[in-house]
């Protein structure tokens, strides 16, 4: 087996031993949607403030999205700021193998999480909700895996900014909260005051949601929530190139 | 050309000399040790062998490599171990050793590391929950797994009580009679008196000496001392003619003789021509420790290397 393959093996293990990144990573947003639609009253009803939509239908692209922000920019950093805080990247450095490739297998399991937290979600809103199958299957590919770069990226500036695991985790949080705000998880952006709607199109989070029910339930993502994306994906990416420090 | 050459290293950080214009050659198969006080420059010196860092200034070839530009296939060679834990939470101890084998081209067999290494009962233990001693011994585990033929290990047996740390002793000793070549940081003088083929002392970021242990010793000249309650009288004159006594004084009844050389020798054969019996002999040899102390010139104790180990974190 590839160093490569064995690392991303390793990292996988590592995840599921830790039942908080399994809880909150893995299960939690298929699990937000079975407490909303079972225990919220009328959350199963089409309602005239959403357009004529159920809450759940909503709150199913947000539930991905939700898991995509926790695992970005809560798991992401604080895996980058432990594994320098540690030593962990330095001992790989002496050896063959580059730590960069350490990165890219914990980056691996963080986006085969989600996509499993996604599927789950998913499966749950079909299941148990009566939501339909994303109608336009590539392009909710395509905006998961945009809305992934962009959130994962950001989570790689703080883990590259934040001194230690503590740190990250503090400053990561407080990226967070907005963007759980922007993703609607509060109020769907349906009900969005004007203002806050237009901040949440420009957030990742929020393009990150209106894309994945755009390709779920309308007529397929807007190319702006996807140039939102893709412009946080790159910019924050290149931005935790260059503040990135291996110690 | 030994297998490590050192030469003029020098590091700066911050404006400050850390490592000012070492320079030393390591032979094939011998322990090197490094010792010097905590922030001597030690463990930079050792960082550059194994390019992490890049020297301001000499330079440093290790099997005729540069480590900076040929990284990859320095570290196929080299294998270390580096001070404070390098592994994620959770990992397991096989998992580890199986991870780090991935790593290079020619692995040596893990499981049989691990079996010599006596981590074989602690195969399915968490790495961070295991006790100290057990924690280095799965540094060096993974130090090794690539077959290297230097292995650098840096301030191996620091808080580790003393039991652990003679078994990590003996284990180094092991890994030297298998021909690997190992460069040893320390700050503990008993354990380069113990394992050093030739030590370097480094202090202040310089190169203070480089030498065999008895050879820094012997260089560093220091005194013996040599306390005795003689049987019979004898008067001091007697003692200080002796050419290798260089001071005599009196507390009651007992004698204090200092001096070099064979200077016990010749005040036994003293008192045996005088039929003068020493009782409660005591003689005090001087150690690296002493030779550490005069040869980098902290007389007073101050930044006095650690002669005592740190009370224990383990217990096997």
């Amino acid at each position: 087996m590839t160093a490569f393959a064995k690392l991303t093996l390793v990292e996988a293990k590592l995840f599921r031993r830790n039942p908080t990144a399994m809880f909150w990573g893995l299960i939690f947003p298929a699990l937000l949607l079975v407490a909303l639609g079972a225990l919220f009253p009328g959350f199963q009803e089409p309602s005239e403030d959403l357009g004529g939509q159920r809450a759940i239908d909503l709150y199913a692209p947000i539930a991905i999205g939700m898991g995509l922000a926790t695992l970005g920019l809560g798991a992401v950093p604080v895996y980058l700021a432990t594994y320098r805080e540690r030593g962990v990247l330095r001992r790989l450095s002496t050896t063959p193998v580059p730590p960069l490739r350490l990165l890219s297998a914990v980056l691996t399991v963080q986006l085969v999480a989600a996509a499993a937290a996604a599927a789950l979600a998913v499966g749950v809103a079909v299941v148990g909700f009566d939501v339909p199958l994303p109608r336009h299957p590539l392009p909710f590919a395509l905006a998961f895996v945009l809305a992934a770069a962009s959130l994962y990226a950001m989570g790689l500036v703080v883990g590259s900014v934040a001194k230690g695991a503590s740190a990250a985790q503090s400053i990561g949080w407080i990226v967070y909260f907005p963007m759980l705000l922007f993703a609607g998880v509060y109020f769907p952006r349906e009900v969005m005051p004007d203002g806050l709607r237009t901040a949440s199109d420009l957030s990742p989070a929020g393009a990150a949601v209106a894309a994945l029910e755009d390709a779920w339930l309308g007529t397929g993502p807007a190319a702006s929530s996807l140039i939102v994306m893709a412009a946080f994906a790159i910019g924050a990416g290149l931005l935790a190139a260059k503040v990135f420090r291996w110690e | 050309m030994g297998v490590i050459d050192v030469e003029n290293l020098t590091k700066h950080y911050d404006g400050r000399t850390v490592v000012d214009d070492v320079s030393f050659t390591v032979e094939d198969g011998e322990i090197f040790t490094v010792v010097g006080p905590n922030g001597a420059g030690k463990t930079t010196i050792v960082e550059s062998i194994e390019g992490l860092r890049r020297p301001d200034g000499g330079r440093v070839r290790v099997l005729g490599l540069d480590p900076l530009r040929d990284g990859r296939e320095l570290h196929e060679q080299v294998g270390a171990q580096l001070q404070e834990s390098q592994l994620p939470d959770r990992i397991k101890v096989w998992e580890a050793l199986d991870l780090y084998s991935s790593f290079y081209r020619a692995p040596t067999s893990w499981p049989e590391l691990m079996d010599r290494l006596g981590l074989a009962p602690h195969r399915d233990a968490e790495a961070s929950k295991l006790s100290g001693g057990l924690r280095q011994r799965l540094s060096v585990a993974l130090a090794l797994v690539g077959d290297p033929r230097i292995a650098v290990l840096d301030e191996l047996t620091t808080g580790l009580d003393p039991q652990a740390r003679r078994d990590t002793w003996d284990l180094i000793e092991d890994v030297r009679a298998r021909g690997v070549t190992i460069v040893l940081v320390t700050h503990f003088m008993e354990e380069a008196e113990r394992l050093a083929d030739r030590v370097a002392l480094i202090d202040g970021g310089r190169l203070v000496a480089l030498d065999t242990p008895a050879g820094l010793v012997r260089r560093a000249a220091a005194e013996q001392r040599i306390r005795f309650r003689p049987s019979e009288p004898i008067d001091d004159a007697a003692l200080r003619a002796l050419p290798e006594v260089s001071g005599v004084t009196r507390d009651h009844a007992q004698v204090t003789v200092t001096g070099t050389g064979d200077v016990v020798h010749a005040v036994m054969a003293l008192l045996a021509r005088r039929r003068i019996i020493a009782e409660e002999l005591r003689i005090e040899q001087p150690g690296l420790d002493d030779a550490f102390l005069t040869l980098t010139e902290h007389p007073d104790g101050t930044d006095r290397i650690a002669a005592v180990p740190n009370p224990s974190t383990e217990v096997r």
